[in-house]
């Protein structure tokens, strides 16, 4: 299928009513638990993956697809408005557009993020449709060894790059790899670390896990925030429109955060936050009067909000055709398709094309779809952020509760998400990363596979990691990554 | 500005925490060769991973100070154990008693006081998730207690 007819045959498959409905269900949704700070699209995710089992996989993958992006729209509403950002890539969305907020310019604000957001969608979708063919034949020539080198790769990626102390990022990591290795081993049939417990048979429970690690933490942090509390509302929404300077300055940040949010997302291992953050320093870095960034700069929204969105869109592209999320969110939404007995891969572009293109062509009607419902919903995400949070949260933590029970009917799953929910607190507490530790886990049973495979074929020879370009390749780079912080501390001193 | 007590105890446990993981593995599983992996060979190298990061965590924290965290054990206490309630009485009170009693449990460190908020807040959850779950969802589970 050419990408021609894999399009125009994808448009058809999202038009027909019911994926029509479910795509703006998602969207919807989405949007809202992006505008609820504490719950993103990670808890939101996590929520509907048992509801997803009474639809068809194409109808879940599309619907979970559009609360992903659809909370990224979401999240730019909170952090203009309230400074809190409802997602972790749209945290920097606060710095400019809190300040343009109080300047009385938050209608502009949300206008620009808006504009922003879709325009990063649509460059996003051109480059993964251009990009999506050309993946699944390269990763057709890819082996057990390739496999293995390049998810190291995408986690060392992952722990290292915007981290203050790598160290703990490897810690998650390996903790995640560790966690992964719970239940039955494929290889050999023997148990591990189950201590007896039949419940652990099949491994921790993935949802169990991220509801935990996000869902109960982010609540116990949030139930005495005094910014959680008083949420007023000193909003200027009557002017909308941005001027003609306004639309001027925000033209080129769109097009280069797209351009750099497309390229970071389609990167198994980095993903929409660093997206965001790289933009607005880079923004901030050509900037002709930096001194107006932090203070109410479009460009310091247009950037940030086009590249988190742009790279939410290419993130697809490793998940789908090599079976590789980019990020944990992927990582949960590869998950579901497992659930859905659908192993993303090379031959996915095949095997399922109405899966691949339908989810493409969703994307363009999702975003649509957003652009149109987000203007009028401004006011009710207003009034829906007035709603104190001591209403909220024992409503969340019981939709919580049943949503982790749904997928197997297991009280032992409930309890599990009380044990990991105080085990993710300590570690917000603590500042290490829960959703490096998610990544971790997702990927540790796929890395493990791979590595005794290609060690089975070169017969113990480590050498083979060196020899096939393709994995010498990503070793290279991961060693690249690795020396990276040490050369930069080595510089700095001698330096000074 | 004291100790920097989250990455001392945070090291130290995942270091405790990947040691035992390496020698519960090394001691139960069999590790194979490279050749050949074993169900050990995997997690005993990761553990032993593990207990390296810790302690490069936990040691050069030892000299060095840091704001102190913002710990809340009430909170955190009140949202477990609400948690825990509802796993244990999901079966037995049926799903409007569990809801009903974990949102009065959950509500409890919530900074705003009284009780009359906290009943009808109660009572709202209970209705709303027995229509979502039980009625929308059609999810098997007794909705109301077992009186037996």
């Amino acid at each position: 299928m050419t990408t021609w007819e894999g399009l125009l045959f994808g448009i058809g498959f999202v038009t027909q009513p019911e994926v029509l409905i479910y795509c703006f269900l998602g969207v919807v949704l989405g949007t809202f638990v992006g505008v609820l700070p504490g719950i993103g699209a990670m808890a939101a995710i996590s929520l509907l993956l048992p509801i997803t089992y009474y639809i068809t996989p194409e109808a879940a993958l599309i619907m979970l697809a559009g609360v992903y992006y659809g909370a990224q729209y979401g999240g730019a509403v909170a952090s203009i408005l309230l400074r809190l950002p409802g997602t972790p890539q749209s945290a920097v969305t606060t710095l400019d557009g809190y300040p343009m907020a109080q300047n009385g310019r938050a209608g502009v604000a949300l206008f620009t993020a808006m504009a922003s957001s879709f325009v990063g969608s649509m460059i996003g979708i051109l480059v993964l449709v251009l990009l999506a063919n050309w993946l699944s034949r390269a990763a057709t020539a890819f082996g057990a060894a390739d496999y293995a080198a390049m998810m190291i790769l995408g986690l060392v990626a992952a722990s290292t790059i915007g981290t203050a102390r790598p160290a703990k990022g490897f810690a998650m990591v390996t903790l995640g790899l560790l966690l992964g290795c719970i239940g039955t081993d494929v290889n050999s049939g023997a148990q591990r670390f189950t201590f007896g417990q039949t419940e652990l048979l099949d491994g921790i429970n993935l949802v169990a896990l991220a509801m935990g690690l996000f869902g109960v933490a982010e609540v116990i942090a949030n139930v005495r925030n005094p910014d959680r509390q008083s949420v007023a509302a000193r909003i200027g929404l009557r002017r909308l429109m941005p001027s003609r300077d306004d639309l001027r300055r925000m033209i080129s940040p769109m097009l280069r955060g797209s351009a750099l949010g497309s390229f970071f997302g389609a990167l198994p291992g980095t993903g929409s936050t660093l997206s965001s953050f790289l933009s607005y320093s880079m923004e901030r870095r050509i900037a002709r009067r930096p001194e107006r960034f932090g203070k109410g700069a479009v460009e310091g929204v247009a950037g940030p909000e086009s590249a988190n969105n742009s790279a939410a869109i290419t993130a697809f592209a490793p998940t789908l055709t090599l079976g590789i999320p980019g990020d944990p969110i992927m990582a949960l939404l590869l998950g579901a398709l497992v659930i859905h007995g659908i192993q993303p891969g090379p031959m996915m572009l095949e095997a399922r094309p109405e899966m691949f293109w339908g989810l493409v062509a969703s994307f363009g009607i999702g975003n649509l779809l957003l652009l149109v419902l987000n203007l009028p919903l401004i006011g009710i995400w207003v009034a829906m952020l007035r709603i104190p949070f001591n209403y909220l949260y024992p409503a969340i933590l019981v939709f919580l509760c049943l949503g982790v029970y749904s997928v197997r009917g297991l009280s032992f799953d409930i309890m599990a998400v009380a044990g990991i929910g105080l085990a993710g607190y300590l570690l917000a507490i603590a500042k290490f990363s829960p959703a490096l530790l998610l990544l971790g886990f997702v990927l540790g049973p796929l890395i493990e596979t791979n590595l005794r495979r290609a060690f089975l074929i070169s017969r113990g020879d480590p050498m083979i990691f060196l020899e096939r370009p393709i994995a010498a390749g990503f070793v290279i780079a991961t060693v690249a990554l690795l020396l990276l912080p040490v050369w930069k501390a080595w510089r700095r001193r001698a330096h000074s | 500005m004291q100790r920097d007590w989250p990455d001392i105890f945070g090291g130290l446990l995942l270091a405790i925490l990947g040691a035992g993981a390496a020698l519960w593995a090394a001691m139960y599983y069999d590790m194979g060769s490279l050749r050949r992996m074993g169900p050990g060979f995997f997690p005993v190298l990761l553990g032993a991973a593990l207990f390296l990061l810790g302690l490069v965590i936990a040691l050069p924290a030892l000299a060095r100070s840091a704001e102190p965290p913002k710990i809340e054990p009430a909170t955190a206490l009140a949202v477990l154990a609400a948690i825990v309630i509802f796993a244990l009485s999901l079966s037995r009170l049926g799903l409007a008693g569990a809801t009903a009693i974990t949102v009065l449990v959950a509500s409890l460190p919530a900074p705003r006081k009284g009780w009359v908020w906290r009943i009808v807040l109660a009572l709202g959850v209970t209705v709303l998730t027995v229509l979502v779950f039980s009625v929308g969802l059609r999810m098997t589970l007794p909705v109301w207690p077992r009186l037996s």
